[in-house]
């Protein structure tokens, strides 16, 4: 399928990178109320429409849950979570 | 982004917080699971459900207000190894178009109807539709509305499970869980493609331009107002035994004392 590519703000927060892709992102901030651990906040970045977009960073680290991407009705953000340090001795 | 939506028209039309999308991500992601994509005929409602008409790579068909239905029992009956999906708002399914989801019901017409409801006319500007929440302000309630005038609302995919007993599946899911939402949607559709009979899905949809809420008080609507008058679940159809997978109880609690 021929697609169009959309270039994003990465962002790597706790047990997540958050990907927000500005060229779909409207504003809507139905991601922030989400977020169980409150760390999604508004940026000075701006989406295609002019709205502030969304970001990690803001309250305890990200837990790499996805809600945020599950709920986004534009698409606007993609998680990957980030493996688990295995080589590290506790 | 789901693989049975087209990229190259978005980001798509509907506003900021829309349920719309969320609901047609459910179907997406549906459609992606079951591998089905080159069978799938698409057909879109009047109001904001129009706004999807290129919004899959799917083959598509826009109709008239309330008429999805029809127009998808027309192609199903003409070409019976297509997946017929009708998708549209709550006045497009439960009043302008009310008679053909009682007739589709009634005779198990093999397609599969997927309604977001907003709990209102959201395309015209927020006029009443029978989904209205008791004592919801809209543009023709501005007192709210007052179920003792205007009746309770209306709850389609109870009315669909009553219509046409064993052989619909009908289901009740909210643009809020969008894993289960799509767990229902995949149900109706293999109900669907194994000639079981008619099924229906309604999602809980937002409307944040018209109900005039922000991001956190259209969670509240969605996750609580809503469900306190239409019930999510499953009404039947899908056990393998053919029992209802609820409670028949569920189906015959009514509209409350209203
Ligand atoms: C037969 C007919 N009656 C009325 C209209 C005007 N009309 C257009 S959209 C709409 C309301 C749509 O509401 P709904 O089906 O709930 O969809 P929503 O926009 O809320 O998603 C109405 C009444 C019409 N286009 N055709
Ligand atoms: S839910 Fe999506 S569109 Fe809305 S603010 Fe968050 S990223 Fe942007
Ligand atoms: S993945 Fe979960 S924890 Fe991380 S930002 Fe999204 S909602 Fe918050
Ligand atoms: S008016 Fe409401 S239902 Fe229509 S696109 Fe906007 S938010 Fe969605
Ligand atoms: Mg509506």
């Amino acid at each position: 399928m021929p697609g169009k590519d959309f270039a994003a703000h990465k962002y790597v927060d706790g047990r997540g990178v958050f990907y927000l892709f500005p060229a779909l992102c409207k504003g809507c901030g139905l991601c922030l109320e989400k977020c169980p651990v409150d760390t999604i906040g508004w940026t000075e970045r701006t989406g295609f429409l002019g709205t502030s977009t969304p970001a990690p960073g803001f309250g305890d680290p990200c837990i790499a849950c996805r809600l945020c991407e599950f709920v986004c009705p534009d698409c606007a953000i993609r998680i990957d979570k980030i493996a688990p340090d295995k080589t590290r001795v506790h | 982004m789901p693989r049975s939506w087209a990229t190259e028209n978005k980001p798509h039309r509907f506003c900021p917080g829309c349920g719309h999308p969320l609901a047609l991500k459910a179907l997406g992601e549906a459609v992606d699971d079951l591998d089905i994509q080159g069978r799938v005929i698409f057909g879109c409602d009047i109001g904001c459900s129009l706004l999807a008409w290129d919004f899959f790579n799917l083959d598509s068909v826009q109709t008239h207000h309330g008429r999805t239905i029809p127009v998808m029992v027309g192609m199903k009956r003409a070409r019976p190894g297509l997946i017929c999906v009708a998708y549209m708002g709550d006045g497009g399914g439960y009043a302008i178009g009310a008679q053909h989801l009682v007739s589709a019901a009634l005779r198990h017409e093999q397609i599969t109807v997927l309604l977001a409801n907003n709990s209102i006319y959201a395309m015209t500007g927020g006029q009443m539709a029978p989904t209205t929440l008791p004592g919801q302000k809209t543009e023709t309630t501005p007192f709210g509305r007052d179920p003792e005038k205007t009746g309770r609302p209306t709850r389609g995919p109870e009315m669909a499970r009553l219509l046409g007993g064993e052989g619909v599946y009908a289901a009740r899911g909210t643009v809020a869980n969008v894993r289960q939402l799509k767990n229902y949607v995949k149900k109706a559709l293999r109900h669907q493609m194994e000639g079981r009979g008619f099924s229906f899905v309604e999602a809980l949809s937002t409307c944040p331009t018209n109900w005039r809420t922000g991001a956190a008080e259209t969670w509240e609507w969605v996750e609580k107002k809503m469900p306190a008058e239409f019930p999510l679940g499953e009404f039947g159809g899908d056990a393998p035994d053919g029992r209802a997978s609820r409670p028949e109880s569920v189906l015959r609690e009514g509209g409350g004392e209203g």
